[in-house]
């Protein structure tokens, strides 16, 4: 019985040696039930050892794994070879980062744009354990808890043409967590993070694309988050406007 | 929040306004003044629709303010932005001036050109 | 964090055309340059209005006739709708609207805002126009 094939064509990079990425195909046995990860994994551990990429939790929880599948942004651990048209498949690393070795991308502006929005809940004062938890109800847990569910695996980033076209957009996974504390009722910290989406770089920028949205694995809509700050900040600033010792 | 930012929100503010003016009232214009006229259609055969308008002094003096000014900000902001897009980042600056220029020409002429068909406008009714 | 990388990095620079990869992007670009015409039939109109003000009532109306711009006109009024019904639904997307235990979606945005314009577009007509 013939065993059924797929072909992984991945973008291979060798900074010490090569000028340019280069794609490699590596033939893979194809089974129903496989993600490219488990592609990727058979690889390594049989076909080529030097092929580099980061993957962990393999289930779509660490944001680990994200690749340009076929060109679309993807989590390789959730993607099944049976999504793909025919038998060829192409992996390449995440698009719009700076690209280290194979698959591995240099993801030090997103962890900078992350902890420049402060992903804590700032209060003025702490209380202490013995004063008992927060209480927060329902609706107020609903208006920021899908945007509570990035996994920091950056795919919106890499669909983003804004971002691609210009590094400094704060982009769509640090603004809806921004906008995630923002709208936290136990969270005091709209003063600090403010002034970073609402600057020319941060919210302005988008001009509401949607990829990212769309590629999003999590369901976390940065798109709305990002028009909800928008909104924010325009009420914002046009009450900065019309009340300028007053209200906050 | 920086200033230039907080004005840059209120122009956002602006543009978002100016997208429901020319979502809602602008294609109602065009087919007058721009189809239904020189084409004989329903409803203005070959009568000036621009002249029946003003005709209706107060109302329909705002509405081709509200509808022109309103669509011209609209247009120009949402080019400006697609700028980098479509290549021309290091001319963003230059082009984003000569917009705003364009725009602030454009509504006081508007402005201008109505209240001299309507003199009376500004007078509450 | 290494200070000092021993060997480059590979970036990839987004090239002018990267919005006919993606039938997404592409429909975005369409979008967005709507704005070209809602802008340029503005001042057109600005333009026309000019004339009717200083008086050249006859030129006025013969800019309107004119073939180029009313081929221009229908491509206007064409690209206009485009712009409203993409902003229905974009609006639909961006706020989403309450109804007790379900929440609103872009297709509905979209079909009560098209039915609010066909309104609108006929009450215009009857008090402006036609009263």
């Amino acid at each position: 019985m013939s065993q059924d094939i797929a072909t992984i064509r991945v973008t291979r990079y060798r900074p010490e040696k090569d000028g340019k990425p280069y794609f490699q195909d590596y033939k893979v046995p194809y089974r129903k039930d496989m993600v490219v990860l488990d592609a990727l994994n058979y690889i390594k551990a049989n076909l080529d050892g030097t092929l580099t990429y980061r993957w962990s939790c393999r289930m779509g929880v660490c944001g680990s794994c994200g690749a340009n599948v076929d060109g679309v942004p993807k989590l390789t651990c959730a993607s099944f070879l049976h999504e793909f048209k025919g038998r060829t498949i192409k992996v390449e690393p995440l698009t719009h980062f700076p690209v280290i070795k194979d698959l591995v991308v240099n993801m030090d502006d997103f962890m900078h744009k992350l902890v420049e929005i402060k992903p804590w809940i700032i209060r003025e004062k702490e209380s202490l354990p013995e004063e008992g938890e927060y209480r927060q109800s329902a609706e107020e847990l609903e208006r920021y808890d899908q945007f509570s569910s990035c996994i920091n695996c950056m795919l919106c980033y890499s669909a983003c043409p804004v971002y691609g076209l210009n590094e400094k957009f704060l982009g769509p996974a640090a603004t809806a967590l921004a906008y995630r504390y923002i709208e936290d009722s136990r969270d005091e910290g709209k003063d600090v993070r403010f002034p970073i989406v609402h600057e020319l770089e941060g919210v302005w920028e988008c001009t509401l694309v949607g990829e990212c949205s769309v590629v999003c694995p999590k369901g976390v809509d940065p798109m709305l988050a990002i028009q909800k700050t928008k909104i924010l900040g325009a009420t914002n600033a046009l009450k900065s406007l019309l009340m300028p010792r007053g209200g906050k | 929040m920086p200033k230039v930012a907080r004005l840059h929100a209120i122009l956002w503010g602006v543009f978002s306004m100016g997208g429901f003016i020319a979502a809602f009232l602008l294609p109602v214009l065009i087919y007058l003044v721009g189809i239904a006229y020189p084409l004989g259609l329903w409803p203005v055969a070959n009568a000036d629709p621009t002249s029946a308008i003003l005709n209706h002094h107060h109302i329909g003096t705002l509405f081709l303010f509200v509808t022109v000014a309103g669509s011209l900000y609209h247009g120009i902001f949402r080019f400006q932005s697609t700028l980098t897009e479509i290549g021309l980042a290091p001319a963003k600056r230059a082009l984003e001036a000569i917009g705003y220029l364009i725009i602030i020409v454009g509504i006081l002429a508007v402005a201008y050109y109505l209240l001299l068909l309507n003199p009376g406008v500004l007078s509450l009714p | 964090m290494s200070k000092q990388k021993p060997f480059p990095e590979y970036r990839r620079k987004l090239g002018p055309g990267w919005w006919l990869h993606n039938s997404h992007f592409t429909q975005y670009m369409i979008r967005e340059w709507t704005s070209f015409f809602v802008a340029v039939f503005s001042l057109i109109y600005i333009y026309e209005l000019s004339l009717f003000a200083s008086g050249a009532k006859d030129s006025a109306l013969a800019l309107m006739r004119n073939p180029g711009i009313i081929a221009f006109n229908v491509l206007a009024l064409l690209f206009t709708l485009y712009h409203a019904f993409t902003w229905f639904y974009l609006i639909g997307k961006v706020q989403p609207i309450k109804m007790g235990k379900t929440t609103s979606k872009p297709w509905q945005a979209l079909l009560v805002n098209i039915v609010l314009l066909l309104i609108i577009f006929y009450a215009v007509i009857q008090i402006l126009v036609l009263r």
